[in-house]
């Protein structure tokens, strides 16, 4: 004897799932699945911001035994010592414009 | 482009704040969605889905995700940010004149 139409529909329903590998729920009850399927968006989250670029200076002082040579650096000081041959170096502590005219007025 | 994000000198403290709430985010994010699963499955008992519902109000206010704010990735700014570039807008008018973003060109009719 044949069942009426709605248990059959139901029963379609049902193999229908089992084959797609789908969840049955005639009830439509809600089960939260919708939660579990999202994406989870961590990752990407994370990476936003570019990471920070590591100075040359950093490695360095890590490994000190590579002996590596800050080109931008070395120039700097080569400089500095350059103007100080010449005399034209930065004053000492006390030394400068400021203190040269504070002593002056103290007299 | 800017020294700022390039050397991370001087990050604004937005920006400093925002990197560490993604990484709440991120940190928490499968143990809250476990949590928000058994909330909205009604077919467990009401007692479990209620724990759940305490257990998540518990977590760190910045550990949601609605906290985070997509700043520009260049100046931080929060406002007029393109998703895609993740620049705010004068960056992104900056860097695709000086043709730094493939693809984007000067519309001109």
């Amino acid at each position: 004897m044949a069942l009426p139409l709605k248990p059959r529909l139901l029963k379609l329903q049902e193999l229908t799932c089992s084959l797609f590998n789908t969840v049955y729920n005639p009830t439509s009850a809600h089960t939260g699945n919708k939660i579990l399927k999202q994406r989870l968006i961590g990752p990407s989250i994370v990476n936003w911001y570019p990471t920070k670029m590591i100075k040359l200076k950093r490695i360095s002082d890590m490994f000190p035994d590579f002996n590596l040579v800050d080109q931008d650096e070395q120039r700097r000081l080569d400089d500095i010592a350059r103007r100080k041959r010449r005399g034209k170096g930065a004053p000492k502590k006390g030394h400068g414009r400021r203190a040269v005219v504070a002593a002056s007025k103290k007299k | 482009m800017s020294l700022r994000s390039h050397f991370g000198v001087l990050r604004k403290a937005a920006v400093r704040r925002d990197i560490k709430i993604r990484q709440k985010v991120a940190d928490s994010e499968l143990v809250r969605q476990a949590y928000r699963y058994i909330i909205r499955n009604e077919t467990l008992p009401p007692r479990v889905r209620q724990q759940a519902q305490l257990n998540l109000n518990s977590f760190d206010i910045h550990s949601r995700p609605t906290s985070i704010r997509n700043r520009c990735s260049e100046t931080g700014r929060a406002r007029g940010v393109f998703r895609e570039h993740k620049l705010c807008r004068f960056q992104f008018r900056l860097k695709a004149l000086s043709g730094l973003l493939p693809g984007v060109k000067k519309a001109v009719w």
